[in-house]
């Protein structure tokens, strides 16, 4: 007789923001076997950004592939194409678009935070970190001029400047900001219910998070030691007082710890952006049209994103290709299923912070 | 964990922090992205602005004289503002405004219209790059129906 039950988890369901479907197979609560299927929203955009839309537009483009780290898609691309077109941006460019990354990180991760906490049953607090992350959002919102399409990064430069208006509005929240991370952090370490959910749950070992390749945040919270911004010199980052995040128990609780710690480097690299921003233009000409391949890595919120752009030296391009975080995640994502309980689920997926549009996109 | 307790009996009496949206309003910061707005008298029609344009949302219908009629789709528009960094003569001919886009109804028919002023914008260019190589003979183009 057969002693396994199949309980799917998606592609429509309570916990979950975004379509993904996951069968798990279950012997009483304890879940043995995963299978995910992700491909519930693809848009075709790879083939868009070569077929409908030249090269200098295909930026705004690829800003569509996810509505969190939209800054971070259309930088990777920006870069990819001024690679190829020979293009270094001065220092006042690339320090107004990290800032702008930075920024995004810092929103995403308060984000994931929330909903973590919300699949942990903890409602008032998904309440509270969405009301703080208003900070984050009310200051994007005032640099790139929207709130969710920022469109702030265009082939040569930025598209908006900072004024001493709005440096005076980005150290004000951030400060605001970090206060509330204080309370935040202490909130996430010290609550006994919170620690129930979380604490030994959903572990991944350093060992299967080197062998599956896990990456970003979920990497970090095992004690991979891996994160684009240190592996790449496309951005200051060590003059900027970065420094890598790593845990070790590499459950839930790591997770969260990774992330809320992330958030307040990334506050302090923030403020020292606005304190020690250079001069400069904020848009230069570039010329030409872009000619063969070239990769770039970034470190998105949850992790590498990876973008090939491949260019035949006309307006259209030959071939976009884009690699996001979540689905490189997914086996370690499903390793960690294994082995607990059914009813965490939801709090573990969460915990994971998958993107379902970036990765069908 | 007393703490959080503690925290959560004192947000009892905190002011609430949601808008109450539409009865108040929703100040939007300064600069905010908005529509986009041209001057007929001052453009020279060199159709920059529709070339760069990502979705394609300003068209210029060509008339049999030889003017340019201006057109727009404020919801196909993403506001990003190409158009205005292309422009020769920005906050002249054209610029962004910080008016936010309705939501379009029914009544606007913002596909539908838009379809019908595409296809007729690109005819009214076939039309007239015959109409200019055979100069004396006379081609009528039909007037298309407005969008709004
Ligand atoms: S703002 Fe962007 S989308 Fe709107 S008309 Fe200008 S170029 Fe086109
Ligand atoms: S780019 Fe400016 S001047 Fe040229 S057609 Fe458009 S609005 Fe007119």
């Amino acid at each position: 007789m057969k002693k396994t039950i199949q309980i799917p988890l998606g592609s429509q369901h309570i916990s979950l923001l975004e379509p993904i479907r996951f069968k798990f197979e279950c012997e009483n609560e304890r879940i043995i076997g995963v299978d995910a299927d992700v491909g519930f929203v693809h848009r075709g955009v790879e083939l868009a950004c070569t077929r409908s839309f030249e090269f200098k537009q295909v930026g705004y483009v690829v800003a569509r592939v996810c509505g969190l780290c939209a800054i971070t898609h259309s930088l990777s691309y920006t870069l990819a194409v001024e690679k190829l077109l020979g293009y270094v941006a001065n220092d006042r460019i690339k320090y107004l678009r990290m800032l702008m990354v930075e920024l995004d990180r810092i929103h995403s991760h308060m984000l994931c935070l929330a909903h973590t906490a919300e699949n942990a049953g903890f409602e008032a607090l998904f309440m509270q970190i969405m009301g703080d992350r208003e900070l984050v959002m009310e200051v994007q919102e005032a640099i790139s001029g929207n709130r969710v399409q920022f469109d702030y990064i265009s082939i040569g430069g930025v598209n908006r400047d900072l004024t001493s208006d709005l440096c005076d509005l980005i150290r004000k929240n951030l400060t605001i900001l970090s206060e509330k991370m204080e309370i935040l952090t202490g909130l996430f370490d010290n609550n006994w219910s919170l620690s129930l959910k979380y604490k030994g749950v959903g572990v991944l070992s350093l060992e299967d998070a080197y062998t599956y390749n896990a990456l970003g945040p979920l990497a970090r919270a095992s004690g991979l030691a891996t994160d684009v911004r240190a592996e790449t010199s496309d951005f200051p980052y060590e003059a900027l007082g970065y420094t890598m995040i790593l845990e070790s128990t590499g459950d839930i609780h790591a997770r969260n710890f990774v992330r809320l710690r992330e958030i307040v480097n990334s506050i302090t690299m923030c403020q020292n952006i606005v304190d020690n921003l250079p001069i400069g233009e904020i848009q230069e000409k570039v010329k030409g049209k872009p000619k063969g391949e070239d990769i770039i890595r970034i470190e998105a919120p949850r992790g590498e994103l990876f973008y090939l752009v491949r260019g035949n030296g006309t307006n259209m391009l030959e071939r976009v290709r884009i690699k996001t975080p979540t689905f490189s995640g997914i086996p370690a994502m499903m390793e960690v299923f294994k082995g607990s309980q059914y009813a965490d689920a939801p709090a573990i997926l969460a915990s994971f912070d998958p993107c379902m549009s970036c990765t069908a996109k | 964990m007393f703490k959080s307790i503690l925290e959560a009996f004192k947000n009892l009496f905190k002011p609430v922090r949601t808008i109450n949206y539409p009865a108040q309003e929703i100040t939007l910061p300064s600069g905010y992205r908005g529509l986009i707005e041209h001057d007929h008298e001052a453009c020279i029609y060199c159709d920059k602005c529709e070339k760069v344009c990502p979705p394609g949302a300003i068209l210029f219908f060509q008339k049999e004289s030889g003017d340019k009629e201006y057109r727009y789709n404020p919801w196909l528009c993403i506001y990003c503002g190409e158009c205005v960094r292309a422009c020769p003569k920005p906050q002249e001919a054209l610029w962004q405004s910080e008016t936010k886009q309705q939501s379009g109804v029914k009544e606007d028919s913002a596909n539908e219209g838009w379809f019908v002023w595409e296809e007729a914008c690109k005819k009214s260019r076939e039309t007239y790059a015959v109409a200019k190589k055979t100069p004396k003979s006379k081609i009528k183009s039909e007037e298309p129906l407005c969008v709004s």
